[in-house]
């Protein structure tokens, strides 16, 4: 048995969903290095443009999971599966919402796209931040950030190497939790760095160029969400140490029995006879 | 209603197909019995009158399935809902809701029926399968028998023609399954559906079956026919019918009036003969003593003053209704249940628990061996070499769960004997084991008690205590009623005799085996 299954295939019409869907997103994160500098006000255009990508993200992210179901990729089994996952990870993000970096859901994300697949992370990771959204209250114009962020963690997990088994699996899974548990909170700074005022060489600046703008992210980045971040990535790594193990072998049982990738076969009988229904 | 042409089904990576050439075709109204051990494609061929082998399962189906016309190949599971209602093994593991009226109009509500009609047949269904009580109570505080009626009803509400149950006993206890089955021989006769039922407990059902189908395993061609035809062939079958075949009768009798009504020669040729004692050949030391035992939980007392001996070489056969106080009596002498009055000497003792499972931690059979050798300081290998006596050709990477009923209870069993224990302690060791399965749990334990050690089981199956006890002892509200040897006891019983001693009463003869020889 292999160590990554397929369980959400991504099609090439579900890939370029998903595409444009991180695209959208990245642009959202990143247009603070990538504007050129404009002598308008203080960053006042944007701060319509958060709510205008919540309404196009989601619609993408639903076209990715439609395109999978009209491609058959996304059968009753997947979907109770996700469903399932999901809740987990929901329920663990309202036991603990990030308080102080601990986020626990971030190592079942990466656990489940390991083992089920990148398509499947993916859309486990943005439904786990949907429903622990939902359960915590937590419903905002972060949301589809989040989302399409903690999609990533999921779909990254699944790309690793086939052939890692046993501890360096862990062990590498761990380390790249560690990674994303940073990246995750660098990037999630940047849905609201640029509109509000942190003090001198810390804020977004709309009339510098995007150097300077950088410079102006790492220190603000070293110097506030730095230790939260470091302790969510920490979690992450002595999580996935700690559980990655039992839960995966777990979790390899379920991919096993519900025989996700074993395709469906109909032969005619051996001796056509005559029908006499 | 149901066809069957040529069907083969090959699972993914198996060499062989898990069911060959089978050509059935059922009727509307009948019910349909199909029997065969673990593993010989009973599951495989329920499953595939719904479709869900292989259209869940994968695997390659070759032939044609039709069910009330529609074929499996065309139409997925969820197209054939309306059609065949499906009930597992484990009710709990099929639930969706919490409580019994969602759980029943949960189906309804994903076929999209209107609510009025909804309302309707819940009403319906709770008045047919006397659910009407317990409408308003969460799943988890119900019996499992009741658990069980339930994921009938809620398949039972969406008007299904054909009604296919893969064992819907093994998983429960046996006063629970006699309750779904009764209940299930009342929907046969009264709504005359269509019945597909894989079941090991042949005795209650048999009678009812208006055809069977066996299936003999490792790919052999399935036999199927009129019930006394098909069983007289078997190498498995219920008492009665081996007490038939013993005496020769043909037709076979099914249930136990048949054969009383056949077997007045029978018991005039067997009455100067003596019927065999089953008593434990040699009795040894004592290796278990509860003096005045007084236990329970909480205010309420248990065991109330039990005293007993078990020597070895016994085979001790605890019986009673549940609640009498069996498991906690069966707690106290292992050291689990702190009694609250009296004295527990025992030597060294295992418990076999209710569920196998629950002693069972490991990934895979090996491991579980493994650190079973290492918890009790054994000798490498002491533990899988115990397993593969009980149990051969058992796959060492297999996960605990994923075993058979049977061959998950042989691990817990060879994890329980492999520091010998004196004592060996079973908490209802039958529960959904085959005929062959059971068979070599008799092997095992009448081996045991040979070998020196003692046996004490708390069962409710009468059939097994039958075979393998040699002192039975009833308990009723924690009190012993009745200890003695297994004649003296059952016999007389209506709760407790076994099918062979109703037959013949009033001649003690408790099984097939001991008429046959006697003959």
């Amino acid at each position: 048995m292999s160590t990554t299954s397929h369980v959400v295939r991504v099609s090439w019409s579900a890939a370029a969903a998903l595409v444009v869907a991180s695209v959208v997103t990245l642009a959202a994160f990143g247009w603070p290095f990538f504007a050129t500098p404009t002598g308008l006000g203080e960053g006042a255009s944007h701060s319509t443009d958060a709510p205008w990508i919540f309404v196009l993200v989601l619609p993408l992210l639903a076209a990715i999971v439609l395109a999978e179901v009209n491609a058959g990729g996304l059968d009753a089994k997947a979907v109770a599966l996700l469903g399932m996952l999901a809740a987990v990870g929901g329920a663990l993000r309202a036991l603990s919402p990030g308080a102080a970096g601990l986020e626990p859901s971030f190592a079942v994300i990466m656990l489940g796209g390991r083992v089920f697949g990148r398509g499947f992370g993916f859309v486990q990771g943005a439904l786990t931040l949907f429903v622990g959204a939902l359960l915590t209250g937590g419903v905002g114009p972060w949301l589809p950030f989040q989302m399409i962020a903690a999609g990533w963690v999921g779909f990254l997990s699944g790309c690793l190497p086939r052939r890692l088994t046993g501890w360096p699996e862990v062990v590498v899974l761990s380390g790249l939790g560690f990674v994303l548990g940073l990246a995750y909170g660098a990037l999630m700074n940047l849905w609201f760095w640029p509109f509000g005022a942190y003090g001198a060489g810390l804020s977004y600046d709309a009339t510098a160029g995007p150097a300077t703008n950088l410079e102006s992210y790492a220190r603000y980045y070293l110097a506030t969400s730095l230790a939260w971040d470091l302790s969510r990535g920490v979690c992450t790594l002595l999580l996935v140490l700690l559980v990655g193990r039992p839960l995966l072998r777990a979790l390899r049982r379920v991919s096993r029995l519900a025989a996700f990738e074993v395709p469906v076969r109909f032969e005619a009988p051996e001796l056509e006879r005559q029908e006499t229904v | 209603m149901i066809r069957f042409d040529d069907v083969s089904v090959t699972y993914d990576g198996a060499a062989v197909p898990a069911i060959a050439h089978v050509d059935l075709h059922v009727p509307e109204g009948e019910l349909v019995l199909v029997m065969g051990r673990t593993g010989s494609g009973k599951s495989t061929l329920l499953r595939s009158v719904n479709g869900l082998v292989p259209h869940f399962s994968g695997g390659t189906l070759r032939g044609r399935v039709l069910v009330d016309g529609r074929d499996t190949a065309t139409h997925p599971p969820r197209e054939l809902a309306d059609v065949v209602g499906f009930v597992g093994q484990d009710p709990v593991s099929g639930f969706v809701t919490d409580n019994v009226e969602d759980e029943l109009a949960y189906g309804m509500e994903s076929l999209g029926l209107p609510p009025a009609t909804m309302r309707k047949r819940v009403e319906e269904t709770l008045d047919l399968l006397g659910l009407a009580d317990l409408r308003g109570r969460p799943l988890a505080n119900l019996s499992s028998g009741q658990q069980q009626r339930v994921a009938i009803g809620s398949v039972l509400t969406t008007h299904p023609r054909v009604l296919v149950l893969d064992e819907p006993t093994s998983a429960l206890d046996p006063l629970a399954a006699e309750d779904v089955l009764s209940t299930l021989q009342r929907l046969v006769h009264d709504l005359g559906m269509t019945v597909v039922l894989a079941e090991h407990r042949l005795e209650r059902v048999v009678q009812h079956a208006d055809r069977v189908v066996w299936l003999p395993g490792d790919a052999e061609p399935l036999v199927e026919g009129d019930p006394a035809d098909v069983l007289a062939r078997t190498p498995i079958a219920p008492p009665v019918v081996e007490l038939g075949r013993a005496a020769g009768w043909s037709p076979l009798p099914l249930t136990v009036r048949d054969a009383r009504r056949r077997s007045t020669e029978l018991r005039d040729r067997l009455a100067g003969v003596h019927p065999p004692e089953h008593v434990a050949p040699a009795l040894g030391a004592p290796v278990a003593e509860a003096k005045d035992l007084v236990a329970g939980y909480g205010k309420r007392v248990v065991v109330d003053g039990v005293t007993a001996t078990v020597r070895r070489g016994e085979i001790v056969a605890l019986m009673g209704r549940n609640g009498a106080g069996k498991s906690t009596l069966l707690k106290c002498l292992v050291g689990i249940h702190r009694p609250r009055s009296g004295r527990v000497e025992v030597g060294r003792v295992g418990l076999v628990p209710q569920v196998p499972a629950d002693i069972l931690y490991a990934a895979t059979v090996a491991d579980e061996c493994a650190t079973s050798d290492k918890e009790r300081r054994l000798p490498h290998g002491t533990t899988v070499a115990c397993f593969d006596r009980l149990a051969p050709g058992v796959p060492g990477d297999r996960h605990p769960r994923d075993l058979s009923e049977g061959q998950r209870l042989t691990l817990a069993l060879a994890v329980v004997l492999a520091p010998e224990p004196e004592l060996v302690l079973l908490d209802e060791p039958t529960r959904g084991l085959d005929y062959d399965a059971k068979r070599r749990l008799v092997g095992v334990l009448t081996g045991l008690a040979r070998a020196g050690h003692g046996v004490v089981l708390a069962t409710h199956d009468v059939e097994l205590v039958a075979e393998l006890a040699t002192r039975v002892i009833v308990l009723a509200d924690g009190q012993v009623v009745a200890d003695g040897s297994a004649p003296d006891v059952v016999v007389s019983s209506p709760a407790f005799a076994p099918q062979v001693a109703k037959v013949m009463a009033p001649q003690r003869w408790l099984t097939a085996h001991d008429v046959e020889a006697a003959l």
